[in-house]
Formats: C-alpha cells, sequence, structure tokens
C-alpha cells in the first residue's frame, strides 16, 4: 500500500513539475525575446567552432528533382552544381564554360570557343560533343521550353572541334547570350548520365562542371553538396553546403538559434522563411549578420484588361486603383522598411529601364476625380460607385502562403473602399494563382517580375504569351502596336533601336496603367556572422556559395 | 471466434472499394484539367495547346472513366500509384517512407499514451478524491488544452536550444523522437486518461467486486481482478488513438519538420499532385479500416459477451 502511494505521489509531482517548467519558460519566452537569444549565443557559437567550413541553409522545399533540363529541381543547388556557357553579370554577359565568342555580322551564329580541362564531377570531359549532346537534349523536349524563346529559334549545333560549339539561330534574336546565361535549361550534365539518349524522361546520375557536387540526398530531409576540389574556378573555400527541409517559421527560427541550420535566404516565389521580426532578433544575438540585395524585382498587381464586365479592363480604373495605393505607407508597415516603394513596373536599375515615365502619386483626390469623370459616380447613400447600373466591384486574388500578400491586399481593400470601390478579396495557392494567370479568369492578382537577369526582357516577352500576360495586355488600346513593338525588339540588332523600342514599350503598360506595382523585392540572406563574400547574382533564384568563406 | 473475424474481414471489402471509388472520383471531380495539374505542378514556365494534348495522352485521359478507374485499381494492388505529377517520381516510393516514418512516430506515440494513460487512469480511480486524483485531473484539463503547436514550440525552446539536450527538429536519431512523442502523447493522455479512469471506476462499484470482497478476497486480489476488466479500455484506445494521430500528425509533421505522410499530403494537396492525393486518402483509409477491425477482433477475443453481440 505504502509502495503505491509514493508510487503516485511521485509521478505526479514529475508530471506537475514538468508543466511547470513548461509553463514558466513560456511566458519567459513572451516577455522578452533578449532572453532567449541570450541562453543560444552559446549554441551557435559551437556550431560555428566545431566547423569553419560548413554552412548548412534551410528551405521549405527539398531540392527534388536536379535534372537540368526540367522544372521541378530547387534553382540554389542546380545553380551551384550545374553552369552556363555564359554568366549575366551586372557589368554584362562574361565567360564561364565559354572563354569566349564570336557572332556573325547576321547575328545569326555564334561561335563559342571552350575552356579547356574541365570536366564533369564524374570525370567526363567537357568538350564540344558533351555541349552538343546537352542542346540536342532540352530541344528534344522542346515545348517544355517554348518560354525562353531561343529554344525555338536554334536551327543547328556543331562541334566544330574539341573545344568549338557553333551555334546557328533562325533568326537573329538579341536575348541568346542572356537567355543561355539562365540556371536552365541551357545548363551542362555529363553525357553519361543520359537515359534512352537524353534527358527528358529522367537522368541516371547528376554531375554537372559546377563548384559544388551533390553526394547525398535524403528526400525529404536534407541533400549535402561537398565542394568540388577541381573546380576549374578553384576550389570553394566552404567545403560542405547542407540543404535542409525545414518548413518556415518557427521551426526554422529555432533551429537557426540553436545553430542546427545557420544560413536562410529569400526562395524563388520571394518569401522570407523567417520573418523581419525574428531575422532582427537573430541579428541583434551577434550570431548573425543580415544582408540584402539590391531589388531584384518588382511586386504588383496585375489587372485584367481583356476580361468583359471587369471595371479594371478601364484605364481610368486601373489609374485609379494606382493612385490609392500608399506604397510608403506599405514599405513601413508592412515590409518594416525592408522594401521599397516602387512606382513604375521596371525600377532604373534594369537593363532599358531608365525611360522618363510620368510618375503616379498616392493621391486620393485624383483617384477619385478619375472615376468620376470616367462615370463611375457614387449615388447619395450609396457605399458602391455604379455606371450603367454595374457596381465598381473587382476580385483580387493573393498567394494564400504569402502573409505579406495578405495584408497589404486588406489595407488596399481598405482604401479603396472609401473610394466607394468594392475589392473581394480571394486567397488561393500559387498554382491555382499562375492557373488563373493563364486562363484569364482574374480581375486583378498579385505577381512579381521574374528579376534582374530577366527583365525586362523575359517579363516583356511574357506580356505576349498565353500563360503569362496576354490577358493582361490585349485589352488596351494599343495592343497590337505593343506586340509589334516586342516582336521587334527581340531581334533587333542596333543598340539605339532596340533601346527606343524599350522605352515605347515601357511607356505603353506604364500608361495604361496595366502593371501597378507595390514595391521592389530583394533577396535577403542571414548567415553566420564572421563569414564573408556574401554577394548575389543577377537573379533572385540562385547564390554563389563559392564565393563565401570564413 | 474465426467466424466472427471472417465476418469482419470480408465486411471491410465493400467499404474499401466504395473509399477507393469516392477517392478516384473525387480527384476527378475537381475543375481543373488534370494534364494543365501536371504541367503546372512540373513548374513549366508556359504550357501551350500542343503540351496539353500531348500530357492527356500520357496520362491515358481520353479513356472512359470507368476503364481509367478499374486501371487505377488494378495498380494500386500492385503497390503502384502512379508517378507524382510533380516529381515524375512513383508514388510509392515517396509514399511508402513517409508512411513509415509517420506510423513509427504513431505506435512509439501510442505506446506512452496507453502506458501514461492506464498508469495514471488506475492511480487516480484507485485513489478517488485524493489530492492526486484531483491534481491530475486538473492537469490534464490543463494539458489537453495547450495547443500542441504552442506547446511543441516551448519544449523545443527549452529542451533543444535552451538547454541543448535535443534536437530541434528532424528525424536523425532516436533522440529525434523524444519531443514529438512527448508532444503527442501529452495531448492525448489527458483525454485518454479519463477514459480509463472512469472505467475502473465503474468497475469499482460492480457487483462483482462487492462478490469478490465478500469472499474474503485479498484488496490486491480485488484490485487486480478490476484491473483485468479494465483493460478493455485500453484496447479500444489503442484502436482508436493510432488512426486519429495517423491522421492528424500534420501540425506536428510540420513543426518538427518529419519527413512523414502529414506534410506529404498537405504539399500534394497544395501543389495538386493528384496521385499522391489519392494515394494518401486510400491509404490512410486502409489503415482506419484495418486497424479497427484489428481492435475489434482483439476486444471480442478478451470479451466473449462482445462477440456474441456481434455476431
Amino acid at each position: 500500500m505504502r509502495r503505491k502511494r509514493t508510487l503516485a505521489r511521485t509521478l505526479m509531482t514529475l508530471t506537475l513539475s514538468l508543466t511547470l517548467i513548461a509553463g514558466c519558460s513560456a511566458g519567459e519566452n513572451a516577455g522578452s525575446g533578449n532572453n532567449a537569444s541570450a541562453g543560444n549565443n552559446a549554441g551557435a557559437g559551437e556550431a560555428s567552432a566545431r566547423s569553419k567550413t560548413s554552412l548548412t541553409y534551410a528551405s521549405a522545399k527539398d531540392i527534388n528533382d536536379m535534372n537540368p533540363h526540367l522544372y521541378t529541381g530547387s534553382m540554389p543547388a542546380q545553380g551551384i552544381v550545374y553552369e552556363s556557357l555564359v554568366e549575366n553579370t551586372k557589368e554584362g554577359i562574361k565567360p564561364l564554360l565559354a572563354e569566349s565568342w564570336d557572332i556573325s555580322a547576321d547575328g545569326k551564329t555564334y561561335t563559342f570557343h571552350l575552356r579547356q580541362g574541365v570536366t564533369f564531377h564524374d570525370g567526363e570531359p567537357f568538350n564540344a560533343e558533351a555541349v552538343k549532346a546537352n542542346f540536342e537534349a532540352v530541344l528534344a523536349n522542346g515545348e517544355k521550353h517554348a518560354w525562353i524563346k531561343l529554344s525555338t529559334k536554334i536551327a543547328s549545333v556543331e562541334a566544330k572541334d574539341e573545344y568549338t560549339v557553333v551555334l546557328t539561330l533562325t533568326d537573329t534574336y538579341y536575348p541568346a547570350l542572356v537567355e543561355l546565361s539562365m540556371t536552365r535549361p541551357f545548363v551542362f550534365i555529363s553525357p553519361k548520365d543520359f537515359k534512352e539518349g537524353g534527358t527528358k524522361d529522367g537522368v541516371n546520375g547528376f554531375h554537372g562542371t559546377g563548384p559544388y557536387k551533390l553526394t547525398k540526398h535524403e528526400p525529404e530531409q536534407h541533400a549535402v553538396f561537398e565542394a568540388n576540389e577541381s573546380y576549374w574556378g578553384g576550389a570553394p573555400t566552404i567545403k560542405t553546403i547542407t540543404s535542409k527541409v525545414l518548413p518556415a517559421g518557427e521551426t526554422t527560427f529555432l533551429a537557426l538559434q540553436k545553430g542546427e541550420v545557420d544560413f536562410v535566404f529569400t526562395d524563388d516565389r520571394g518569401a522570407d522563411s523567417i520573418d523581419i521580426g525574428a531575422m532582427n532578433q537573430l541579428v541583434e544575438s551577434g550570431d548573425y549578420q543580415l544582408v540584402r540585395s539590391e531589388p531584384m524585382n518588382t511586386k504588383m498587381i496585375v489587372a485584367n484588361t481583356s476580361k468583359e464586365g471587369n471595371p479594371a479592363a478601364e484605364t481610368a480604373v486601373r489609374e485609379a486603383i494606382w493612385h490609392a495605393i500608399d506604397r510608403e505607407a506599405i514599405s513601413e508597415a508592412i515590409f518594416a522598411g525592408t522594401e521599397k516603394p516602387a512606382d513604375r513596373l521596371f525600377s532604373e536599375n534594369v537593363n532599358y529601364a531608365d525611360v522618363e515615365l510620368s510618375k503616379r502619386e498616392y493621391d486620393l483626390e485624383r483617384a477619385k476625380t478619375l472615376l468620376d469623370e470616367a462615370g463611375w459616380t457614387l449615388g447619395a447613400g450609396d457605399p458602391v460607385r455604379k455606371k450603367n447600373g454595374a457596381e465598381l466591384a473587382m476580385k483580387l486574388y493573393y498567394d494564400s502562403n504569402s502573409s505579406s500578400q495578405k495584408t497589404q491586399a486588406e489595407f488596399i481593400q481598405s482604401t479603396l473602399s472609401e473610394l466607394g470601390a468594392k475589392l473581394e478579396l480571394i486567397g488561393e495557392e500559387s498554382s491555382s494563382i499562375a492557373s488563373r494567370r493563364a486562363s484569364g479568369d482574374y480581375d486583378l492578382l498579385f505577381n512579381q517580375t521574374w528579376g534582374l537577369a530577366y527583365d525586362p526582357q523575359s517579363t516583356i516577352t511574357a506580356f505576349t504569351t498565353a500563360s503569362s500576360y496576354l490577358h493582361a495586355t490585349s485589352g488596351i488600346e494599343q495592343a497590337e502596336e505593343l506586340y509589334q513593338k516586342i516582336d521587334e525588339v527581340m531581334v533587333s540588332t542596333d543598340g539605339e533601336a532596340r533601346k527606343a523600342l524599350y522605352a515605347d514599350i515601357m511607356r505603353i503598360v506604364h500608361d495604361e496603367a496595366v502593371f501597378i506595382p507595390l514595391t521592389n523585392g530583394s533577396v535577403t540572406v542571414v548567415a553566420p556572422a564572421e563569414l564573408k563574400g556574401i554577394a548575389f547574382k543577377q537573379t533572385q533564384f540562385e547564390l554563389p556559395f563559392e564565393r563565401m568563406g570564413y | 471466434m474465426a467466424p466472427y473475424i471472417a465476418r469482419r474481414l470480408l465486411l471491410t471489402v465493400p467499404l474499401l472499394i466504395v473509399v477507393s471509388f469516392v477517392t478516384f472520383l473525387l480527384i476527378r471531380l475537381s475543375p481543373m484539367d488534370p494534364a494543365e495539374v501536371v504541367l503546372q505542378a512540373q513548374e513549366t514556365p508556359q504550357i501551350t495547346e500542343e503540351l496539353l494534348a500531348q500530357t492527356r495522352e500520357e496520362l491515358g485521359m481520353n479513356d472512359p472513366f470507368l476503364l481509367q478507374y478499374a486501371n487505377w485499381l488494378m495498380s494500386c494492388f500492385r503497390l503502384d500509384f502512379g508517378e507524382s505529377y510533380v516529381s515524375g517520381q512513383p508514388v510509392w516510393s515517396l509514399i511508402g517512407p513517409a508512411f513509415a516514418n509517420t506510423l513509427s512516430l504513431t505506435l512509439i506515440s501510442s505506446v506512452f499514451i496507453i502506458v501514461l494513460s492506464t498508469l495514471l487512469g488506475v492511480v487516480s480511480a484507485l485513489r478517488e478524491g485524493s489530492l492526486a486524483d484531483k491534481s491530475t485531473r486538473g492537469l490534464s484539463f490543463f494539458l489537453t488544452a495547450i495547443p500542441s503547436y504552442g506547446l511543441a514550440s516551448v519544449l523545443i525552446w527549452l529542451l533543444a536550444v535552451k538547454l541543448d539536450w535535443l534536437p530541434t527538429s528532424g528525424m536523425d536519431s532516436a533522440a529525434s523522437f523524444v519531443l514529438p512523442v512527448a508532444v503527442i502523447a501529452v495531448n492525448y493522455v489527458g483525454i485518454y486518461f479519463r477514459t480509463v479512469r472512469s472505467s475502473v471506476l465503474s468497475n469499482k462499484n460492480e457487483e462483482y467486486v462487492l462478490y469478490a470482497r465478500a469472499s474474503g478476497l485479498s484488496e490486491r486480489a480485488v484490485t487486480m481482478r478490476i484491473l483485468r476488466n479494465s483493460l478493455q479500455v485500453a484496447v479500444a484506445i489503442f484502436g482508436m488513438s493510432i488512426p486519429i494521430i495517423l491522421g492528424s500528425t500534420v501540425v506536428i509533421e510540420n513543426v518538427f519538420a518529419w519527413p512523414g505522410l502529414g506534410r506529404l499530403s498537405v504539399k500534394a494537396i497544395l501543389s495538386r499532385d493528384f496521385p499522391i492525393i489519392q494515394a494518401y486518402v486510400l491509404i490512410v483509409a486502409v489503415a482506419f479500416v484495418v486497424i479497427n477491425t484489428v481492435s475489434d477482433i482483439v476486444n471480442a477475443a478478451i470479451n466473449p459477451k462482445l462477440r456474441s453481440e456481434r455476431a
């Protein structure tokens, strides 16, 4: 009897004290963030002392299929394993696997002189034959790559000798080198990895020429990349990079505090895995630094100009919405100053975008006047403006996984309701938004431009493709003129003419207010405080890990 | 006993067929063109008409509906659930390991849930009205009320970050099990311990107890009898908790980055990876049916009365 009672008591005490501990620490955690980080200095410090040559980054997505000629793999991971012929830098196109190239006078023939002595991770030589085989593998799956116009313009690829490749185009196409520099699909995998002579039905291995080799992959858990010691550009200082699958938010934050992961960056949908408050807390602890790239893209609301019954198909309504958005407030209150207000589709640091455009200020009175003049009038006592009996009501679609889009949508909704415009907010997953964009079943939706390496040429090409912005652009008056200019600009060989064409294109969509800009997004990196050489590429989709070191 | 088991097993067959058909039908009822879904899931930047037609042909979507269902069902028997729209890998190669990871988490948690709730339930029932009983009941209210997400965050912060005893997340070693199991167990023990307690209490007032006492049996022997009769409840808990935990680990798996079925299925739903969703629903439904059947059979074995009533 007595023994039983003792046992019972011990059990109760144990459970009770555990709960008390949990309860107390919960209070402490909520009460002061500083306490939490003070306790963690030890954890993260130890982790970095243990190995000064590795990085572990958290990612919400698995690296997935690393086949570089398809689109399901993680771009940052593909970016360190595979390389392209040329590289897109701030100073323009630079050599990568091609040391130099000649372009024929008619702009149709590109002769690439390959870097010699480069091998794939499996030891296979990188030569003209390998380049030809990879191009052919990509072109064998042409439909998948239709978005990259170059893939539709290649007439032939020839291996002239061991290190010379001749690429012949059907038309002159000025962005050819830019498109060859992209993370996919024109990058190179060892021909030994090909399945049935190609890559479109999968590959047997993932051997590129890049600074890192994929050495281990536990799906949905982690992937390990080891430095390529015989990398032609010199062995990287960071010897091991681990990509760890962690859900965004609290879990990633706690893992960073403990030092289990020590690196996070903005993902390819523009979402950060931890919020601004958490980033600041990590930086305050002294273990981490926060590095932000220059603006990479423009976040915006896209209006469907071709949908019948959509009030935003009218220029005046789109302009009124533009004037009704307080971008300063969005930048300060929603992004804590980390994203700057954007007043144009392509900011001035984008190629060809240094164009004079009229600025539409935040001006509610102007917005009201525009609506009144367009015939959208507010009846006495009515909350919503009407025109010919139809209400000024629109649906705005946002990505339900992005907390900032939802907040912005609510903010814009409240301003517009003051003007007498009704905005219905609908959150959906990103693939569903993409599907609406393609089918034209939307009034307004959130989107972002594709980033420095892709702007303006790829985003502008997307104005004409059904799956992207065709529905957004086809309803405007000068649509035909716009498309003609887009066709012209892609084949123009004269720099000045191209500049003028781009200016016209940008002016048309700006004047028509098709793409209503919100903020400029950048890539954010949270890294160990002592890590040096943190830099960015010209895309929001990958990072140059090989240049980093302690 | 044998006819009872046979009948129970036979009953599950039509149930499973209905479940599989409804699963298949629901997916087809989705307003989206599966070919378009596949291409979007593969993040194909531009979807053309030719590409859509080609994909429809590859997926066999030009076949009549019932033929598609029959084909799908037959391949399911071979554990061939098709290929993921997103990654192109066989569904079973994705869902198999995830299922195993979730199942191991579920089984280990269930063992803790059963041991703890039986122990606490019995102790507080035998000491009914004591301080121990009252504080356990009070505590269980409190613990059950804490959302598992919050509890998990607090435990990770305390035990993994601050004290550095355990990993925060992932499934790298045996230590990785400690926190998720603890969180799951805490959530369910609070509920099930009451079930055990009230079962012991009601047994305590049964006439056979009075009779045993009157016959002069020792108090220990009486208690043993009560416990044996209360055991059924524990079996029922086991039967109930496994499928419930199996189907509701999403939150836990998300917090602890556990590479399990919950996370896989949520991801599949978000990216409309239909083959994975289909397989997931089917597997969970089968698990429900199988575990329920097993626990019914075990209960029938313990209690002949049940057997005759149900048969």
